[in-house]
């Protein structure tokens, strides 16, 4: 009989449940389980996507043994914890003794670690190293929904439930594909129409998700910011705006008005290349509905003006009072199964687990005296800025928990030169990846399926996720792996077992105070805030129009509109903009390992493209072609299709060969830190000789491979 | 009249859970281990075309172009479904000409000689206790089985 364990889904921020069938110590099934965002329903990665833990060998080999190497000429050796975990403390000791702890950097990770390890992880860089510089890949994705959101409102994270969305009358979907991305956000999205609420899309692309659309705003690339003043503009111009609502719970409406007055939909029409009447029924559409969710993704905060954009639309929101209560809201739905914990729980440079500031007194004596050392009140280094910091000779170790940065962050040359340049590269993950191969020494940890914890999905959503297996090889949890080093570094951390953990974060976070592992079982999941052990949690923020800013309302807020910072041009005139595919995930370590996933699509990945760029690129559907930038060149399949719009080709970011980020520009949102992903130059090349061409795809596969296997 | 599953384009996203469903159930174990590219063959296909994503599978129909098509008998009319006779199918490909959904697929079965050939097309799951394992997987519940063309409300609701 196989054994039936609940547990949650390790890959998108919808948070599914699932039941993982388990015999003879191996799973061989998953099913959906009943949890609330998910109601028995799952995606192909919930469903599939589990055989990773099988170490097929697919694309890249499970680590099982620490590995290390004293030279970075050398081959990784198979060595025990102690050795490794002994030259990692001796080398960190001695570079925070050279440079001081400012020179050392470490991520937390939004991935199947779980939110004890990164309580784990940041105490130990706090407290062990004596920095605040941590952060992880939140900075590469919604960084500029928690800062926008933060100054508008108060706080960064989805203001309403996932279930809320079906009962919502309009759904205003803005650089967001959750069809794509979200499956399960999306059932409630075709939910909520079949009830009778209309569905905006803005996105360049006719996406899935345009296509289950009532109406679509085909904006240019990069015109964002003119297009949410243009429809503020709508809402004051033609008084469909809720006075009520705002003069009694808003701030900065006359500034408001005065910025976004020139910014009439007549006006943007050639910006945005989406025609006035459009932009008015638009507007019109999402006032005049009883109740309307905003939603968005990359396609908002993968921009040099990220913040300002998602600040102007949580604007929207406050002018039509579609907050603080049920079936409206903001939402910026999180992307990793688990990038909500890692903000959560400090993995931040400014701030301590629970949102509360390194730089507040008060906060930090609270965890001084929890933790029993003094805390630096400066806030660290931004992921995103590493690569020129290394540069400078101001970061000189770097310890990578669960990312795998470069394949994940912009313009990979500039990444990898970074690691190079680094004096030690400490990397801790589940497979071998295209960062670990700049490392000095590997930490193998359990997987999702082999550890338990508390996972938070999207929606500020506590979940408890459970271990089916036991793990093979000489692995260890993250959580524990952490302390064995931090007490190598001369800070003792000893837990028995991730509840330790949660019950001391608890106590330190007001806004989890309430949340313990056995609410979490007899209630399936918890939404924070939740102070106290008799609080059910928090569907929906801003209950009574409480904003949680310091004046306790919300703000109202527009800026000038600022182009993309790299333009197309004679040499490069095609826009290059990095999107989704639904049956991969993230750096493709877990689903390339999938054979259901990888049986669906492979290496090299593929280009989309508008019919009418590849004529004149004489380029034909399935062909590979050389992509180049000012950063890189890489090949990729041709995929010509209608629903692209002509002057801008999408890659997918999944892909090892294809690997887009060795084209992108680490240009970065001023305040945010986040790049711009969703739009540089490049220019397209045709392949003549395609024989060529698909054996240097093969044969650069075979070459990856060889180095994921060493 | 014959049953068949139909796919409701303004719920379907495009996932393709379905088509791995309908695969793993025609598998010998349901084992997802062996699954590849190469030997991938779903007896329902997502189409995307530039306005439209839906799966398009056999429609059984009442007077079927394909079982008129073959020569051998390989193609019935049986249980409210057009349905496969396994071994009879001879390869010559005459339903794959006839059928007007492109729903049917030929493929060797093996390397053995004389060549196995084997007719892949829906089969409503008939050997499956749960029914049609794509309605199932569907995260959308965008494809539903109709008993009866007349009785079928979402149908009907499309014609309005
Ligand atoms: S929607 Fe997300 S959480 Fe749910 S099964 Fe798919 S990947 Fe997993
Ligand atoms: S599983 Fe459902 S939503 Fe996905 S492709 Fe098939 S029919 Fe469409
Ligand atoms: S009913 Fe069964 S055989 Fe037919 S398409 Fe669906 S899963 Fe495949």
């Amino acid at each position: 009989m196989a054994k039936k364990v609940l547990t949650i889904c390790p890959y998108c921020g919808s948070g599914c449940q699932i039941y993982l069938f388990v015999e003879n110590g191996e799973i061989i099934k998953a099913e959906p389980g009943p949890g609330r965002t998910n109601e028995n329903e799952l995606c192909l990665k919930g469903y599939y996507g589990w055989d990773f833990l099988k170490n097929p060998k697919r694309l890249t080999a499970r680590l099982e043994r620490p590995l290390l190497r004293y030279n970075r000429t050398d081959e990784f050796k198979e060595v025990s914890w102690e050795e490794a975990i002994g030259f990692a403390a001796k080398k960190l000791a001695d570079i925070k003794a050279k440079y001081g702890p400012n020179a050392i950097m470490c991520t937390g990770s939004a991935r199947g670690s779980g939110n004890e390890a990164n309580y784990i992880m940041q105490k130990f860089v706090r407290a062990a190293i004596g920095t605040n510089n941590i952060d992880h890949c939140a900075r590469v994705c919604h960084g500029s929904s928690v800062a926008g959101l933060a100054a508008t409102l108060g706080s960064g994270a989805m203001s309403n439930s996932i279930p809320e969305i079906e009962n919502t009358k309009c759904v205003l979907i803005f650089g967001y594909n959750p069809a794509e991305s979200h499956p399960i956000v999306a059932r409630r999205i075709i939910k909520a129409r079949e009830k009778g609420a209309k569905v905006i899309v803005v996105d360049p692309r006719f996406t899935e998700q345009a296509k289950i659309s009532d109406l679509w705003l085909a904006l240019k690339n990069g015109t964002n910011m003119a297009l949410v003043n243009a429809l503020g503009n709508v809402l004051i111009t033609e008084k469909l705006y809720n006075k009520k609502y705002v003069t009694n719970y808003t701030d900065g409406f006359e500034e408001y008005c005065k910025a976004i007055e020139k910014y009439t939909p007549e006006y943007v029409e050639n910006i945005t290349g989406i025609e006035a009447k459009t932009i008015r029924q638009a507007a019109r559409i999402y006032a005049e509905a009883e109740s309307a969710t905003i939603l968005w993704g990359m396609g908002v905060t993968q921009f040099t003006q990220a913040v300002d954009v998602v600040k102007g639309l949580s604007s929207l929101a406050l002018l039509t009072g579609n907050l603080g209560r049920e079936n409206v809201g903001v939402g910026p739905v999180r992307g990793q199964n688990n990038v909500q914990g890692a903000c959560d729980h400090g993995a931040l440079p400014a701030l301590f687990p629970g949102y509360q500031s390194v730089e507040d007194e008060t906060i930090r004596r609270k965890f001084e005296l929890a933790w029993g050392v003094k805390l630096p009140a400066k806030p660290g280094y931004h992921l995103t800025e590493i690569p020129r910091l290394a540069k400078e000779g101001k970061v000189k170790a770097y310890y990578i928990f669960g990312e795998d940065l470069v394949q994940s962050d912009p313009d990979a040359a500039g990444v990898r030169e970074a690691l190079a340049s680094m004096e030690l590269v400490i990397v801790q993950d589940i497979f071998m990846n295209k960062t670990a191969l700049h490392a000095d020494v590997i930490f193998p940890a359990t997987s999702w399926g082999e550890h338990e914890g508390v996972y938070s999905s999207a929606d500020r959503r506590f979940q408890k996720f459970n271990k089916a297996i036991e793990p093979k090889g000489d692995v260890k949890p993250d959580w524990e792996i952490i302390s064995l080093l931090s007490t190598a570094l001369g800070y003792p951390m000893k837990y028995n077992n991730t509840e330790e953990i949660w019950e001391e974060l608890r106590k330190l976070c007001p806004l989890y105070a309430g949340v313990t592992y056995k609410r979490l079982e007899e209630f399936g999941s918890i939404l924070w805030p939740c102070p106290d052990e008799n609080h059910p949690g928090t569907k929906y923020l801003y209950e009574g129009n409480k904003f949680a800013t310091s004046s306790g309302k919300g703000l109202l807020f527009a800026a000038e509109y600022r182009p993309p910072q790299e333009r197309p041009d004679e040499e490069y005139p095609l826009i290059l903009c990095t999107v989704r595919e639904i049956g991969h995930y993230s750096v493709r370590t877990m689903t390339g390992n999938c054979s259901a996933l990888q049986t669906l699509s492979d290496e090299p990945g593929y280009i989309q493209i508008n019919p009418k760029d590849a004529e004149k690129l004489d380029l034909a559907d399935q062909e590979l072609a050389w992509i180049t930038s000012r950063r890189g060149k890489v090949i990729a399949r041709i995929l010509i299709t209608e629903r692209v719009n002509i002057g801008t080709v999408y890659m997918t970011y999944h892909w090892w060969i294809g690997a887009c980020n060795e084209l992108t520009i680490d240009a970065l949102d001023p305040i945010s830190k986040t790049p711009e992903f969703k739009y540089c130059a490049v220019k397209l090349e045709l392949i003549a000789d395609q024989v060529f061409a698909e054996d240097y795809v093969q044969q650069e596969y075979s070459n990856l491979k060889k180095k994921m296997f060493c | 009249m014959n049953n068949f599953v139909v796919a409701d384009s303004e719920k379907c996203i495009g996932c393709r859970t379905c088509e791995i469903a309908c695969v793993l159930a025609h598998s010998k174990d349901g084992s997802l281990s062996k699954l590849s590219a190469k030997t991938f063959c779903p007896r329902l296909k997502v189409v995307k075309a530039a306005t439209l994503t839906t799966p398009v599978q056999c429609r059984h129909c009442e007077n079927a172009p394909c079982v008129a098509a073959c020569p051998k008998q390989a193609l019935v009319q049986n249980d409210h479904s057009v349905q496969v006779v396994k071994g009879a199918c001879v390869g010559c490909k005459a339903c794959l000409a006839a059928c007007p959904y492109g729903a049917i697929e030929i493929v060797i079965a093996g390397n053995s000689t004389p060549r196995r050939v084997e007719v892949i097309k829906c089969d409503l799951c008939r050997d499956r206790e749960d029914g049609p394992a794509c309605i199932k997987t569907c995260p959308t519940n965008a494809l539903h089985k109709v008993y009866n063309l007349s009785f079928d409300r979402r149908i009907n609701q499309r014609k309005r």
